[in-house]
């Protein structure tokens, strides 16, 4: 008996340590496929010794996932490669006797296909001094084109045209050369002429007196003559400039735009030019500090130290005094109703608790009798919106709750016309839904609109004029008719008439703008970034920036400029006369003029009006600033505040006071920025004389 | 002599003993490391899960891998897919992450495979088959989903590893997926008994089955919400086998009931009937006791599996009881307690040789997740 069990030990020793050395081996190693290539993977144990012997059960996956291209492997091992690159296959044996798993990666190259056919074309006439650019490309079996390759190029003739690596052309003389760009093998060729430079002088002018402040966009124009002295047409001269800052310790900074507009960030003198070839005119603008600040005052605060404070919404009541909710995040579900008549004396007069941990979002209706609020976290898991009688904001009741398709949570809302758009946010299609409220107690789908892209999301949606702008992160903003007519589109027939995406994919809220100054139409689309990640319990990070698009061509939105406050990000906003207010997370209430042409980088350009931050000593996180968003209400500038609650600030007509730099300073009251003991006084001073 | 010097000792054996549980609060994005010693619970540390500030990311399911050195949690809401976080035992950092469906719940890791079996609950909108998501948590790659039914819930492996069990809450099924195959093997309808699966491909499925059945996420979404699916008055959300015989039992949510189901036969066995909204229910690992939590009543219940004699009904500490975690010795039973609103969630420890509720720790909102890790000396 006890050989067997010493025979057993030194069995199962040598198999342990048999385990240990194994390793799986496949015909996956090295391999390398064409596109449209299929492949069996075939996988073997291999023990040290090189002794094979086969796998029970093997599965394969590639690391991209489950919904992988390029390289795509189903569990038996079947791979067909489908888009060039190099591709991480796994293959993990599983032995069901020993209930042991051996996984090994294997890199797999698919080959990028040939070119089918390449081509390159030169936008524009070359002339003597000046550059043309070459546009190549190549084609693919699959359709496909191609320009992000590297192509190589020559010139037959460079004493006519050079030619550099990137495809630049340069007309040294008049004549012609044949270029020449190669790729995969292929070259194509085309005879190029350079021209005679036409243009003998520029008249470049501005619409500015010379000296503009900083952030006036001024606009270029040039006029290219011959010897004769006629205007050259179909020819545009390169614009460009430099400039000297008028404060020593920094650069000089603006933006040009091939069009022939201009911004100067700081203030100092600017050489703006015109070329075209071996001729040029400039003219000099002088750009000095926009010098805009004002001074900002808190007229009061309503408290909410105990809970993080979500959204907030400010509203006339059908009595004529002015009200405000605001929701809780995180917490037990509350929304509180303020009475805000008196800025400067915040009262909290009521508050609802509903089955939820956030209400994220609050909105009441245009004449102040309907409120409703978002849900998320419900413990019946059946979140929905509620909807509220504000009629005597003081006596705030339920009407009902609805949830039908909406029972994931609701993050955000908003109510236009007797219909609440709530988002669906979390399903995918992300959505929302537009629901008729015309009989508050029975609400009513009437529709939907959705990105249908999967995986597509969605974070807010605002409507005005009867357009509706969604912001979708990565798919940017959507205007969506739902009672304009532009487009024929109803609240129940929501119909899509533009988009626009950017980059960084992080769109979280978007804003319309139609500039009294230019007429202009803009809407403005905010990130939100976390770019260290997130503790809802002390000070984050935050990043993003608001992103101005030009969007009077609906069908051809272009971003042209930009608000970024260094370090700190953005959340909701709001404009009001061209004036835009931002809740700017960790950087507080922040006041921007957005008046006039807009390009460039607005925060450098000194356009910043005010700013506040709002951290209390007794907040929910102490002294921390997370500025949920602002909302410019009769004269005053509302704010809720995730540590702090609800707060009014006044924007004074009058010039920041920069005296108190390097002083000790706290938040500054009404009375201590003017001595006034409440509005009446304040107003009282501010139409009173000067004393002599 | 002996005997009494046994009885004498026992109690100090019992006292050197640590158990470990981890626990999901949902609407906190916290998880709570829970330390017992035999008298007491303690948070001993709360760890914040999630990604995205003014978002509560919804940390539903915990499972901690096989050998102890890892714990991982779904992450219910993402843009607009959840996902999958691996943490370290022995730091509680994350070290890996992977995104899943829409709204990725239950999971367990097969000690065969070492693959992680994911439910996507998928409780946004209209009712449409969702999926399981295979993962290896070794690379953090979801391999695969497998399309199973409307609202699947509830994810646990055959004890060989080589099976899991979910149930379709909304559609009123039971489905088992061969683990290695990674396709599902056969669908049970919980509703009706007498109705005979249809048998496809060698595969048992029903008729959603096989007008649904779609491994591909693309083509999924392009389906449309399925007006015919059934609503199940089962509502079953969870499903556990047996620890050594093949008989797995069914929470039957909506017809407060559990459901025995014979994994042989492929049929139901036996119903016997509970308080109102049994949600997870748990086995002893010597397979003797049966625990589920009566979400509706706030209560947990403890069956003797021999003859499905209810021994006892413990009333948790708050309301919404959730989620149950059994120490490896039989011994105790770990029990998370969502609470309502701003309340605090709860971990309730239940004796399972007295039967009564031990220790009570307060964790963050809406506890819900539960794993047990380890037991130490």
């Amino acid at each position: 008996m006890k050989k067997i069990i010493l025979i057993a030990i030194v069995t199962l020793s040598l198999q342990l340590n048999h385990s240990q050395n194994l390793s799986v081996e496949s015909n996956l190693n090295g391999l390398i496929l064409d596109i449209g290539d299929t492949f069996q993977a075939e996988s073997f144990i291999s023990d040290l010794d090189g002794n094979k012997s086969t796998c029970e059960r093997l599965i394969y996956y590639q690391k991209d996932g489950a919904f992988n291209v390029g390289a795509a492997i189903d569990p038996t091992g079947l791979l067909v490669a489908s888009e060039p690159g190099v591709f991480e296959i796994v293959a993990v044996c599983v032995d069901t006797e020993d209930r042991k798993r051996l996984s090994q990666t294997f890199l797999v190259g698919v080959k990028y296909p040939k070119a089918s056919s390449i081509n390159f074309n030169v936008s524009g006439n070359l002339y003597v001094g000046n550059f043309a650019e070459v546009n190549s490309y190549a084609n693919y079996a699959d359709g496909k084109e191609k320009s992000d390759l590297n192509f190589k190029y020559q010139s037959s003739n460079p004493s006519v045209i050079e030619v550099d690596n990137l495809g630049n052309l340069k007309g040294i003389k008049k004549g012609s050369s044949v270029i020449s760009a190669s790729f995969d093998g292929q070259t194509v060729s085309k005879k190029i002429s350079v021209l005679n430079n036409p243009v003998v002088s520029i008249n470049l002018s501005s619409d500015s007196s010379g000296i503009v402040k900083t952030g006036d966009v001024i606009n270029l124009s040039a006029e290219l003559k011959d010897k004769k002295g006629n205007v050259l047409s179909g020819i545009d001269p390169k614009f460009s400039f430099s400039g000297v800052s008028s404060n020593k310790s920094t650069t000089a900074s603006g933006l040009i735009s091939e069009s022939g507009k201009f911004v100067a960030d700081i203030a100092g003198e600017y050489v703006i030019n015109a070329s075209f070839g071996n001729t040029s005119s400039s003219i000099q603008v002088k750009a000095v500090d926009r010098d805009i600040q004002k001074e900002i005052v808190k007229l009061g605060l309503g408290e909410v130290f105990d809970r993080r404070t979500s959204d907030a919404w400010f509203f006339e009541g059908t009595d004529g005094k002015d009200y405000g909710v605001s929701g809780t995040w995180g917490s037990d579900g509350t929304a509180y109703f303020w009475d805000v008549t008196d800025p400067t004396d915040i009262k909290k007069i009521d508050s609802i608790q509903v089955d939820a941990r956030i209400v994220n979002d609050v909105k009441v209706s245009e004449d102040g009798k309907l409120c409703v609020i978002s849900r998320e976290a419900s413990s019946k898991r059946k979140n929905g919106i509620i909807l509220i009688d504000v009629t005597d904001p003081s006596n705030a009741e339920i009407i009902s709750e609805y949830t039908t398709n909406l029972t994931g949570g609701v993050h955000n809302i908003f109510i236009y016309e007797n219909h609440v758009y709530a988002l669906n946010a979390f399903a995918n299609p992300a959505k929302y839904y537009v629901i008729n409220i015309e009989d508050p107690k029975n609400p009513k789908e009437v529709g939907f609109f959705e990105v249908d892209e999967p995986g597509s999301a969605i974070h807010d949606v605002w409507i005005e004029d009867g357009i509706a702008y969604s912001s979708n992160w990565k798919q940017g903003v959507y205007l969506v008719d739902v009672g304009n007519g532009i487009a024929g589109g109803s609240p129940s027939n929501p119909v899509e008439i533009g988009n626009y995406r950017y980059d960084s994919g992080g769109n979280h809220a978007a804003f319309p703008f139609k500039s009294k100054s230019t007429g202009k139409f803009y809407v403005i689309m905010g990130d939100e970034i976390f770019p260290e990640g997130v503790d809802a319990n002390t000070y984050n990070e935050t990043a993003g920036y608001l992103h101005f698009i030009d969007f009077t061509d609906l069908k051809n939105p272009v971003e042209v400029a930009r608000y970024e406050v260094p370090g700190h990000g953005s959340h909701n906003y709001w404009v009001e006369d061209d004036v835009l207010y931002i809740g700017m997370y960790t950087a507080g209430v922040r006041v921007v003029d957005i008046s006039g042409d807009l390009m460039g980088d607005l925060y450098k350009q000194g356009r910043e009006i005010a700013k506040y931050g709002t951290g209390h000593p007794n907040g929910y996180v102490a002294n921390s600033t997370m500025l949920w968003g602002a909302q410019y209400f009769k004269g005053n500038i509302f704010y809720s505040d995730f540590y702090t609650g609800i707060g009014a600030l006044k924007l004074l007509d009058k010039k920041k006071d920069n005296s108190n730099t390097n002083q000790f300073a706290s938040d500054q009251t009404l009375k201590e920025a003017l001595g006034a003991e409440d509005l009446l006084d304040f107003f009282q001073i501010l139409a009173s004389p000067p004393i002599e | 002599m002996i005997k009494n010097l046994i009885v004498l000792l026992i109690p100090l054996f019992a006292l050197g003993q640590n158990y470990y549980a981890y626990v999901a609060s949902e609407s906190e994005d916290t998880v709570s490391l829970i330390k017992f010693d035999g008298n007491e619970a303690v948070e001993q540390e709360r760890i914040d899960v999630g990604f995205m500030f003014a978002e509560i990311e919804g940390p539903h399911g915990i499972t901690v891998d096989p050998s102890g050195d890892f714990w991982y949690i779904s992450l219910a809401h993402g843009n607009p897919f959840g996902s999958l976080v691996k943490y370290s035992t022995k730091t509680n950092q994350a070290v890996a992450r992977t995104t899943l469906g829409l709204f990725p719940a239950s999971m367990e890791i097969s000690t065969i495979t070492g693959f992680l079996y994911c439910v996507n609950f998928n409780l946004h909108g209209s009712m449409k088959p969702s999926n399981v998501s295979v993962v290896d948590p070794e690379t953090m790659t979801e391999i695969t989903k497998i399309t199973t039914g409307s609202m699947p819930h509830g994810s646990r492996l055959s004890p060989d590893g080589l099976y899991q069990y979910s149930v379709a809450m909304m559609s009123g099924e039971l489905f088992e997926i061969d683990a290695l195959d990674l396709k599902v093997n056969r669908v049970l309808d919980l509703e009706n008994k007498m109705m005979s699966p249809k048998k496809m491909d060698g595969k048992i499925m029903n008729k959603n089955m096989q007008d649904n059945m779609v491994n591909n996420e693309k083509e999924e979404t392009m389906m449309s919400s399925m007006p015919n699916m059934k609503h199940s008055m089962v509502k079953p959300t969870w499903v556990i086998p047996h620890p050594n015989q093949n008989i797995a039992y069914v929470a039957g949510n909506g017809s407060d009931e559990v459901i025995e189901v014979n994994l042989d036969k492929w049929e139901v066995s036996s119903r016997f009937k509970t308080g109102k909204g049994p949600y997870n229910l748990e086995i002893t690992p010597n397979g003797k006791l049966l625990v589920g939590t009566i979400k509706s009543e706030g209560k947990t219940a403890i069956w003797n599996l021999e003859n499905k004699e209810e021994l006892a009904i413990i009333k948790n500490t708050t309301s919404v009881s959730h989620g149950i975690a059994i120490s490896s010795d039989s011994k105790y039973a770990f029990i998370s307690v969502e609470g309502i609103g701003g309340e605090p969630g709860i971990v309730d420890i239940i004796d399972l040789e007295s039967f009564k509720l031990v220790s009570s720790v307060e964790v963050g909102k809406q506890a819900g997740g539960i794993a047990f890790w380890k037991k130490e000396s």
